[in-house]
């Protein structure tokens, strides 16, 4: 009898190792990959070594849960020499992660409880469960069942009336504004928007100084005046045609004589 | 003033003639973040950088019509790293099927003394702005959001006002000339952004 448990204890062990070993890989490979080519590293393959890791984890737990397992929680492993020097055989067998086997490692490897801390919250978390009885756990425990199905079922059916709410809520709120496009790029072009140092165009009064201006003021006015009712009548296909011409010469006359002469007038 | 076409410059080794292909769209600022956010899933897992740069644009007049335009930028946050000057070429009018927008496009390094060399070859300052944004990067790819600040006073970069309510968004491949599926996987790029940003070329010309 002892010898059929101890048969089927090291057969679980070595089984054990073996998921173990499996599951240290594929650690070791995520965690080269994350640190060597992490800007190349895409979502879906970072997802697909999480999933690796959960279904090894699983495994393990059904590995642990199966009946052909003994409970390991009735041996008891005592440690029955410790030593700071250094252990070859201890080291290889671990591939150098334990070369001494002394008094720093025994309480981490070979621990049986959570760590103190852990130990607090899984207490806090079991009396706060017990505190609010059966009835509304169960409660609860329904409310979260409900929602994850609706999320499960909003995320696995892509719905025809999904994409027209999603678009109809799209409209409301525009995130760009075309006539923006146009300004920004004509900006980045041609400077359009941005520059003082173009001239501007006829309609602009790019004076030199004020003072001299203030004399020349009520003849450019009138000069305005006349010129914008002269487009006016070009605009109907009236005006005489040489008025327009001569607009903008009677203006340049008039600067030229405020700015070269500001006292005489 | 053009620069000479590409097959007609003579080969004396160095730089290959680039082409810049481009797409522009422009996002609201309210509607920022979520383009970051989805910049920072679509493209390269770098830190994200942002850059402050001034930008110059220079015209030399010749005696034709359209003068030759070059572009000289540095950076505001980082003034120890050397300016850029940049020559952007015509779009060129070929495949109406492509697209991106492309054109020649030159760059070099240049020192801190681009400014007065420029102005005393004889060329002209036309327009300024200061630029502040974000860069991304996907591969060959690079994805540009900034905003433009207009500035008030010629020379003065602290003293600038935002053009627009809105951030440009370019994006922009460069590749030796010759190359068309640059600009099929920018348009599949341009369409993971719909519809936060229509990324489209848009012709310099028609907006003159």
């Amino acid at each position: 009898m002892q010898q059929r448990e101890e048969k089927q204890l090291e057969a679980s062990i070595d089984a054990l190792i073996n998921r173990v070993a499996h599951l240290k890989n594929s650690l070791h490979s995520f965690i080269f990959k994350l640190e060597n080519e992490y800007d190349r590293l895409t979502w879906p393959s970072v997802l697909d070594n999480f999933a690796l890791l959960s279904g090894q984890l699983s495994t393990i737990n059904k590995l642990m849960r199966s009946e052909k397992t003994p409970a390991f929680r009735n041996q008891v492993i005592i440690p029955l020499l410790l030593s700071p020097d250094r252990d070859e055989e201890l080291a290889k067998l671990t591939e150098q992660r334990v070369p001494v086997f002394s008094h720093e490692i025994v309480p981490d490897h070979l621990r049986t409880k959570p760590d103190p801390e852990v130990e607090e919250q899984e207490k806090q978390l079991s009396t706060e469960a017990a505190r609010i009885g059966p009835d509304v756990a169960q409660k609860q425990i329904q409310t979260l069942n409900k929602l994850c199905s609706n999320l499960l079922e909003k995320l696995n059916n892509p719905r025809e009336d999904r994409e027209a709410e999603s678009s109809a809520m799209r409209q409301n709120k525009p995130t760009f504004n075309p006539a923006d496009t146009n300004a920004l790029v004509a900006a980045v072009v041609c400077g359009k928007g941005l520059s003082n140092h173009r001239p501007q165009g006829p309609g602009g009064t790019v004076l030199p100084g004020g003072g001299p201006m203030l004399s020349g003021g009520p003849n450019l006015q009138q000069v305005t005046m006349q010129r914008s009712t002269n487009q006016q009548a070009a605009m109907g296909g009236q005006g005489p045609p040489q008025q327009p011409g001569k607009m903008p010469s009677s203006i340049k006359t008039n600067i030229k004589s405020a700015s070269m002469h500001p006292y005489q007038r | 003033m053009e620069a000479p076409p590409v097959t007609a410059m003579p080969v004396t080794g160095g730089s290959i003639h680039m082409m810049e292909y481009l797409l522009q769209g422009s996002v609201l600022d309210q509607a920022l973040e979520s383009l970051l956010h989805r910049l920072r899933g679509l493209c390269d897992n770098m830190e994200p950088e942002s850059f402050v740069d001034h930008e110059m644009v220079f015209l030399l007049k010749g005696q034709q019509g359209s003068p030759f335009i070059l572009r000289a930028r540095h950076s505001l946050d980082r003034p120890a790293v050397p300016w850029h000057l940049r020559y952007l070429g015509q779009p060129e009018v070929g495949d109406k099927s492509r697209h991106a927008l492309v054109r020649n496009c030159v760059d070099v390094s240049a020192s801190h003394s681009l400014h007065d060399f420029l102005l005393e070859m004889g060329f002209r300052m036309d327009h300024e702005f200061v630029a502040k944004g974000h860069i991304f990067r996907k591969g060959a790819l690079k994805v540009v959001v900034f905003k433009l600040f207009r500035i008030l006073l010629p020379g003065n970069t602290e003293n600038t006002e935002p053009l627009s309510l809105s951030y440009l968004v370019e994006l922009s491949v460069l590749a030796p000339a010759g190359q068309d599926t640059v600009s099929d996987d920018m348009r599949n790029f341009a369409e993971q952004l719909k519809p936060l940003v229509h990324l489209d070329k848009i012709d310099p010309k028609r907006l003159m």
